[in-house]
């Protein structure tokens, strides 16, 4: 005898009858329920923005006069080369803690999310302590670690018989300084992105991979990093979004000469410069201007992001 | 990788502070019996508005000690932009000449009666806080003074003598100083002074009869052949190897002081201050020589009235009382800055005080000597960022391996780039 199955037949959903709305009431309120944030974007977003194209338009002074110059400022920035010197020094320090966090914060978030790790939310929540400490007592610890006189890591460097390197005064190890800092302070939040990502990838996959005979590095490789792309172009493109902004670090850092991080501007980026500008020199329209070519440059990568981001989602 | 948060911000402040008129609104409507005074860290206001305290317990006086001096003249600017401005604050005079250029951020003193006390003090630094209609915008608190603060310990254990009388005659000249620089070296193979750009460029860049402006005020920087000179012996010293590298001011220098890292200090009067905090340990330790070069002058600082002060009368009446000749005499008690009222330099008090810390060097008569042939220069706009681009091609000379044959044409660019 055979046996037929017949789907039960399936309830009719209920009609959606959509409520009419009545009078003006109704039609307003969703409106006011989403002001409040559009109300706060336009006084601390919009008009602080729109504002600053306006005075980058000016030669301002804070307490002075202003005098209107057009597109002056910005031909004088793309002419200073403390503009670009600034933007080589941004560029450099985003590459040198970038790369060595994201690879880091990969290669955690791959053990962390080990089937077998004992102890696992501990150390899953321990990640996350350097990014809750304030950058300024970040700062005075490695500033005093890297020290040319007093420094631990100059200490351990004599001991070996390496003459003491001076941090802060050259190029390359002020950039590596502020490096340390960021990838110190901020490889615990990306590691904790990139684990959240990883959780949602079947512990049965890493198991049919190791019975297949795959060792470690070749399940890292064919399974962690490519289950975690969209989440690593996703980090790349807020890491530099936020190593274009990079501030609070060479400021304090700098020995000397604050504004300009040393003597020689060796580790000035583009906000410290703009801050100069702005408030060490009172060049507010000069200020302003740099400001405006960062923003530029920020709204550039976040439409990458977007594009990639977008592409990602229809690969699927 | 930071949020973008610190940018937003910071171009909020930035155009926010930049949206109200400066100058804007007059003075007064406070209560007359408070006001609020912004001052720098590490210079002890803290002692005179104690004083004041006790000479006028029925009036409250709300200190804020903001930062560095440049700090504070950068937050008094943004509160000139726009923000809630202080009723007094202290000004140093390297930051003075931006905000006198502007004197319409400010009360003229002349409206409070400054006209009468004008005389007391110095005539060149009484005409630095003056603006081109005659507005008075400061009256002067004390004046810097110049000397050499060094260790006699460690001169005695390199085998250079230790007696105040002994060390001006080793060092006559600047030339003079570096030699004896590297007589200690070799005796002890330590670094002789701190850094090379603050306590001989900076020293002997302010002995000059003219300096980065002419009398008739035009930009002489780059050929005028004293400030060149004083550039040369800042170079000369970076690279005679007898500095320690240490930049003032910040943490490694204060440490180095104590530690005995250097043996010989720039010290201006208010530096006395800076030393015996520092490096409290090393009391009676030290002597005071005369300077290199003869007289000259670092530093000293201006209280001013923002305009839109609410209670511009109390903080005049402050003014008047603890800067008079007879008030800065008893700061000078205090805390040891040099009073910029001529009339009390021959006052016992100052001419015979001794300071213990400094093995009872006649600090008042140093100081004062010191001041004494002073040939006055003007010091314009961009005075601070001239000298501050000097600075940094010697430090960049001395802690970064700079070239010192390229670090005068190195300086003259960044200085052309820096003041447009």
């Amino acid at each position: 005898m055979a046996i037929t199955l017949v789907p039960a037949p399936r309830a009719a959903p209920p009609p959606l009858v959509p409520k009419a709305v009545r009078g003006w009431r109704e039609r307003l309120s969703p409106y006011a329920y989403i002001a409040p944030f559009f109300v706060l974007f336009a006084v601390f977003g919009l008009f602080p923005l729109a504002f600053t194209f306006y005075v980058a338009l000016f030669d301002w002074n804070p307490i002075g006069d202003r005098v209107f110059i057009g597109a002056d400022n910005f031909t004088r920035m793309f002419a200073d080369p403390r503009f670009w010197n600034a933007a080589r020094n941004t560029v450099s320090i985003w590459f040198l803690s970038t790369v060595p966090q994201l690879l880091l914060a990969l290669v955690l978030a791959h053990v962390l999310n080990h089937a077998r790790l004992r102890f696992a939310l501990f150390f899953r929540m321990s990640v996350l302590i350097p990014y809750v400490t304030s950058v300024a007592a970040t700062a005075i610890v490695f500033a005093q670690l890297f020290d040319r006189d007093y420094g631990m890591l100059n200490w351990v460097l004599g001991l070996v018989g390496v003459a003491p390197v001076d941090f802060v005064q050259s190029a390359v190890g002020s950039h590596v300084l502020i490096a340390t800092m960021v990838v110190w302070r901020w490889f615990g939040y990306t590691t904790l992105l990139y684990l959240a990502s990883l959780q949602a990838v079947p512990l049965a996959v890493y198991e049919a991979a190791a019975i297949d005979g795959a060792g470690p590095w070749q399940r890292f490789r064919h399974i962690t990093v490519p289950s975690l792309r969209p989440v690593i172009i996703f980090t790349v493109v807020t890491s530099t979004i936020g190593g274009l902004q990079i501030f609070t670090e060479p400021l304090l850092i700098a020995t000397g000469a604050p504004l300009t991080c040393g003597a020689v501007r060796q580790c000035q980026t583009l906000t410290l410069f703009l801050y100069e500008q702005g408030f060490g020199e009172f060049e507010f329209g000069y200020g302003s201007a740099v400001g405006v070519a960062l923003f530029v440059v920020v709204v550039v990568i976040a439409a990458i992001n977007y594009l990639l981001s977008t592409r990602i989602r229809a690969d699927r | 990788m930071t949020h973008r948060l610190p940018l937003l911000l910071a171009v909020g402040a930035l155009a926010l502070s930049a949206a109200c008129t400066p100058g804007s609104g007059a003075g007064g409507g406070g209560d007359g019996k408070s006001f609020e005074f912004w001052s720098f860290a590490a210079i002890n206001q803290k002692a005179s508005v104690d004083a004041y305290r006790g000479k006028r317990p029925d009036v409250e006086v709300k200190l804020t000690e903001v930062g560095t001096s440049t700090e504070t003249a950068q937050a008094l600017t943004t509160a000139l932009a726009g923000g809630k401005v202080p009723d007094l604050v202290l000004i140093q005079g390297d930051n003075l000449p931006k905000f006198v250029q502007q004197p319409q951020n400010f009360v003229d003193l002349r409206t409070l009666g400054a006209d009468d006390l004008k005389g007391d003090y110095l005539d060149w630094v009484m005409k630095q806080s003056v603006a081109k209609d005659g507005e008075v915008l400061g009256l002067p608190t004390d004046v810097g003074g110049m000397a050499v603060a060094y260790r006699t310990d460690l001169f005695a254990a390199a085998g250079l003598p230790t007696e105040p009388d002994a060390v001006n005659a080793l060092w006559p000249t600047w030339d003079a100083f570096i030699e004896t620089g590297k007589r200690y070296k070799q005796a002890t193979g330590r670094a002789f002074t701190d850094n090379a750009a603050t306590s001989v460029f900076y020293q002997a860049v302010n002995q000059v009869s003219e300096k980065y402006y002419s009398d008739s005020r035009d930009l002489v920087y780059d050929r005028n052949p004293q400030v060149r000179a004083a550039f040369d012996l800042g170079v000369e010293a970076a690279t005679a190897g007898i500095t320690a590298g240490q930049s003032s001011f910040e943490p490694a220098w204060s440490a180095g002081m104590a530690q005995g890292q250097y043996a010989a200090v720039s010290a201006p009067s208010w530096m006395l201050n800076t030393i015996r905090s520092n490096a409290p340990d090393t009391s009676g330790k030290w002597g005071i020589a005369k300077i290199p070069g003869g007289s000259g002058n670092w530093g000293g600082s201006y209280l001013a009235i923002p305009k839109r002060a609410k209670n511009p009368q109390a903080a005049w009446d402050y003014i008047k009382e603890m800067q008079s000749p007879q008030g800065q005499l008893e700061h000078f008690g205090r805390v040891g800055a040099l009073p910029s009222t001529p009339s009390v330099y021959q006052d016992a008090k100052l001419v015979s005080s001794k300071d213990p810390f400094f093995s009872d060097a006649p600090t008042g008569k140093i100081y004062t000597d010191s001041l004494l042939g002073l040939k006055p220069f003007y010091i314009g706009p961009d005075s601070a960022t001239i000298g501050q681009e000097f600075l940094n091609s010697i430090t960049n000379v001395e802690q970064s391996g700079g070239d010192p044959a390229t670090a005068w044409d190195d300086a003259l660019r960044n200085i052309k780039t820096a003041i447009g």
